[in-house]
């Protein structure tokens, strides 16, 4: 396992981060690393090596799902989007999110 | 795993290529997308490519993980493993080869031994709900004796009970003769097939319609088997007549294959139980009544308990018929499934054949063991090379494990060829060695099924696994470190596992051969012995039915191949009847037997002193006896018996019912004293016998012809020619079949023990000569260092022979003894007790050969590399 990069984010919030990305519409895997740095004001760089990886086991899961259509450059480019369930677990994940980031935030304040 | 999952997986297992140049697609994008936006910001080309390569990192590292993603790891690597496997066995063919066809032989010779278990007990017959068939057997509570039933109880059982839902009644097993072969017939009550719910494959099956004899042919249904023997599968049968005893029948239907009509083996037809008397006229006790087997359909829902209940309740509120021994005899209900319902006893028969089989297989097990035990350092090495570059303990004995399950299944396939070439070969080989005159035996080739091939793949993946496995697991349990050096663990003991090997095997192979060399002596014997009768152009002719018994005698006068004619009875090779003899000062069992005048001339059984029987002497009433030279000795011990008068009086103990030819006479007069007729050794007769009168005319009389030429061929146009006075078959034998038979027994299980001995020595030899041949090789510095200090080229050979002289002496032991102990204990099991009579199985002699041979050949195989030393 020490070959690979550590990665900057905590881990499983990858896959928050592409779901919450993905909810306003399809984008292909460029325009989502591009859109969650752009949003964080470069605060989080996106591995983009680790990005694929993740896209492909939440296409898997059936949380995502791809379809091949022509970008912005006239070539052919997998696009992703959410699925149902895709949605539900968006949902769930978020609100485990807030809840940790909240138990964080009191610990940082209060401790 | 969800339904879209499985539908990317199953994508990337059936088109990986696709898969890939997607994958490979859309990296590419990125990295193009990337640069663009770099070019857009003012980098050249060239420059803005390798920002994007650099940010995003190695692009094959990601393409892996997205693999993984995939899950199809598992194939992937099993493929991988199966092609490491295979190049293994490129590299090391010799061993693999070695490895499958010694476990292919050992398992396809224990697959022939499964085969005739499978047969035999647990493939059930193709019947609807079968578990609810039973058959219903009357035990005689005094002997235990199993009694059939009459069509009068069948009938009363299935009005009177409601056990059952219906029940048939079947004779089975009859041989009839269609066109000079026999064909073998069940006949059953029109209930058979409805009871067992299957319907004819062609045609119709046979109805009530068929039971009353109306006119037209009767008909018949043939089974699947028949239609083939008979019809070569004429899909144009229906409405074709066969022949069967002189009686035509019409073929209504063919029942489907695998339908065996709840027999082990399925008649070749069924006919209605009415037809019996016509095609058997002769069968059964004269009034038409024959025994039956009935079998029943179980009440679904009843246990076969409450249905036994049932049966006892009706068979008490019986009162009528005596013929049911009401009192004497108990029911019992025997499941009825097609195959044989005495599951101990099958074991038992199978059991030796399991033996000697496993014995084989295990010595060629222990060959591979041995193989792999001295390629164990080669194999540590690369394991080791393995564990030190990464590979996972679980990796390497998945890898090991594929390996052994590719053996296996090669291993399997080969075994399967073998047992069916076996199967086939072996009936051939007994069908058409067997003497004319033991009869036209049916044998069949048991089908395999999946029991059989399940059994194969199961006993292929332990041998291979036993053997190949837990060597190489053992090979993971190291150091990587010293292995890599060679250094082969310390605690290993290879010389020790090795020497109990060959042992194992020395033993095994001496087990055989003297059962062998046991055989072969008593067939010797038993060819070498006198029966103190004619036995070479003599032959029985059996008369079955009365009524032709003028029209045989006819025959028999005509026929120019017939020398002679005698009668008596019992019949020549039966056993006397016994009687009571009584003199002025004595009194002894004897036996007592009818003989006509002729009868000494044509059995050559010589007069010692006075006369036999004159032409005139034909009926017991004219109070004339011959008597043998033991009962002469035991009744006048110091007087002349001729002239002697004794009293004969019949045991009543042992009568055979009313039909015996009454003695005509108590007391006789003694005119000669022949020899003792000492009988076969199969059927030994009881030395001490009183010959009194008779004529071949008496009825029950037995005839032995004396023939001029081949006795065989003589036989075999007698038997046409009495066909033609009486199709009920009036039975030839040669006599000589007697001794025949009991020689061709014991050759046969000579040559089957031979056969496998020699097989076992052979494997036993080249594991010797291979493991000495090793260890010689790995010596060669020692020997030659020893050799440099001065030992003789004698002096290295024994050095190495000693070293196997050790394992084989033991083997010899532990085999001879254990021949020597598994023959007590077969003697002192009752049902093998007779075998003692004429298969000396502590034979001296056969035991000192044949160690004797295994020792010279273990010898002579380990003097080759002990000897090869420069």
């Amino acid at each position: 396992m020490s070959r690979h990069p550590v990665p900057d984010l905590l881990p499983g919030t990858l896959d928050l981060l592409i779901l919450r990305t993905l909810q306003t519409g399809a984008l292909h895997g460029w325009a989502i690393s591009e859109r969650i740095q752009q949003i964080s004001e470069d605060v989080l760089q996106i591995n983009q090596g680790s990005l694929y990886p993740a896209l492909h086991r939440l296409e898997h899961q059936g949380w995502i799902a791809a379809e091949w259509a022509v970008s912005e450059l006239g070539r052919r480019a997998k696009y992703y989007q959410l699925t149902a369930s895709g949605r539900r677990q968006l949902a769930v994940e978020a609100r485990e999110w807030e809840r940790m980031s909240a138990a964080i935030g009191r610990v940082m304040k209060f401790a | 795993m969800n339904l879209r999952d499985l539908r990317l997986r199953t994508r990337a297992l059936f088109a990986p290529r696709r898969a890939e140049r997607e994958l490979d697609e859309e990296l590419a994008f990125h990295l193009e997308r990337e640069a663009r936006r770099l070019i857009d910001q003012g980098l050249s080309p060239a420059d803005a490519r390798a920002r994007a390569l650099a940010r995003f990192g190695p692009v094959p590292l990601a393409a892996d993980e997205c693999r993984d993603a995939r899950g199809t790891a598992l194939v992937d690597t099993t493929i991988r493993d199966v092609l490491y496997a295979l190049r293994g066995f490129m590299r090391a063919p010799l061993v693999a080869l070695t490895i499958v066809s010694t476990v292919a032989l050992g398992l396809g010779l224990v697959a022939v031994a499964f085969t005739i278990l499978n047969m035999i007990l647990f493939r059930v017959d193709q019947v609807p709900d079968v578990h609810e068939m039973f058959a219903v057997e009357r035990v005689r509570t005094a002997t235990g004796e199993r009694a059939a039933f009459t069509r009068a109880q069948f009938d009363a059982l299935r009005r009177g009970t409601s056990v059952f839902t219906d029940a048939y009644a079947e004779v089975s097993g009859m041989d009839t003769r269609v066109d000079g072969r026999i064909v073998g017939g069940s006949f059953v009550t029109a209930t058979f097939f409805q009871v067992v719910g299957v319907n004819a494959a062609r045609g119709r099956p046979l109805t009530s319609e068929d039971e009353e004899p109306g006119g037209g042919h009767a008909a018949i249904v043939l089974s699947h088997r028949g239609w083939d023997r008979l019809f070569a599968r004429d899909p144009a049968v229906l409405g074709r007549t066969l022949l069967v005893n002189g009686v035509t029948l019409t073929v209504v239907g063919v029942m489907p294959e695998g339908f065996r009509g709840l027999a082990v083996v399925p008649p070749d037809y069924w006919a209605s139980l009415s037809l019996l008397p016509r095609v058997y006229p002769f069968h059964g006790d004269g009034d038409g009544d024959v025994g039956l087997r009935v079998v029943g359909r179980l009440r679904p829902g009843l246990s076969q308990e409450t249905a036994l209940a049932g049966l006892g309740v009706w068979e008490t509120g019986r009162t009528t018929d005596e013929k049911l021994e009401r009192g004497t005899s108990s029911l019992t209900l025997l499941p009825w499934r097609g195959t044989v319902p005495q599951r101990r006893e099958a074991v038992l028969v199978v059991a030796p054949l399991f033996f000697a089989f496993g014995l084989i297989l295990l010595i060629g097990c222990a060959n591979v063991a041995n193989l792999l035990l001295a390629r164990a350092v080669v194999r540590q090495r690369e394991i080791g090379i393995r564990l030190s570059l990464g590979a996972s303990r679980r990796r390497i004995v998945r890898q090991l494990l594929t390996e052994s399950l590719l053996l296996a299944l090669v291993a399997a396939a080969a075994g399967f060829a073998i047992s069916r070439v076996v199967l086939e070969a072996t009936i051939n080989a007994v069908l058409t060695s067997i003497p004319p005159d033991i009869g036209d035996i049916v044998l069949v080739v048991p089908d395999a099924d999946w029991r059989v091939l399940l059994f194969l793949l199961a006993g292929a993946f332990v041998s291979t696994a036993f053997f190949g496995l837990v060597p190489a697991l053992q090979a993971t349990r190291i150091e990587p470190l010293r292995t890599m050096r060679g250094e082969v663990a310390g605690d290993a003991r290879p010389s020790r596992a090795r020497n109990l090997l060959i042992a194992v095997q020395v033993s095994a192979s001496a087990l055989l051969l003297i059962s062998a060399a046991v055989f072969l002596r008593s067939a010797m014997t038993a060819t070498a012995a006198n029966p103190g009768m004619r036995t070479a152009d003599t032959l029985a002719v059996e008369i079955a039915n009365e009524a032709v018994r003028t029209s045989v005698l006819q025959v028999l006068a005509a026929e120019t191949s017939v020398a002679a004619v005698a009668a008596s009875w019992p019949a020549s090779f039966g056993p006397v009847r016994a009687a009571f003899a009584e003199t002025a000062g004595a009194k002894a069992a004897v036996g007592y037997k009818f003989v006509s005048p002729e009868y000494f001339g044509v059995l050559d059984v010589g007069v010692v002193r006075g006369r036999t029987f004159t032409p005139a002497e034909t009926t017991s009433t004219l109070s004339v006896a011959v008597v043998s030279e033991t009962t002469a000795r035991t009744l006048w011990p110091n007087a002349e018996a001729v002239g002697q008068i004794v009293r004969l009086e019949p045991d009543p103990e042992s009568g055979t019912g009313a039909d015996e030819p009454p003695l005509g006479s108590r007391t006789f007069t003694v005119v000669g004293v022949v020899r003792d007729v000492a009988g076969f050794r199969i059927a030994p007769l009881d030395p001490a016998v009183v010959y009194v009168p008779a004529s071949a005319t008496m009825p029950k009389a037995s005839l032995t012809v004396r023939v001029h030429g081949d006795p065989d061929l003589a036989g075999r146009t007698l038997r046409d020619r009495l066909t033609i006075a009486d199709r009920e078959m009036v039975q030839v034998l040669g006599l000589s079949w007697v001794t025949r038979m009991e020689t061709y027994f014991l050759l046969l299980a000579f040559w089957f023990t031979v056969a496998l001995g020699g097989l076992a020595l052979a494997l036993t030899l080249s594991g010797l000569f291979g493991v000495l041949s090793y260890l010689v090789e790995q010596r060669t510095r020692e020997i030659g260092v020893r050799m440099a200090l001065g030992a003789t080229a004698r002096d290295v050979t024994r050095l190495v022979l000693s070293q196997s002289i050790g394992p084989v002496g033991f083997g010899l032991v532990i085999g001879g003894g254990s021949a020597a102990a598994l023959a007590t204990v077969l003697l002192a099991t009752p049902a093998a007790a007779g075998i003692g009579q004429f298969v000396h199985v502590l034979d001296p002699v056969a035991y000192a050969a044949s160690l004797f041979v295994i020792l010279a050949a273990c010898l002579a195989a380990a003097s080759i590399p002990a000897t090869r030393q420069d």
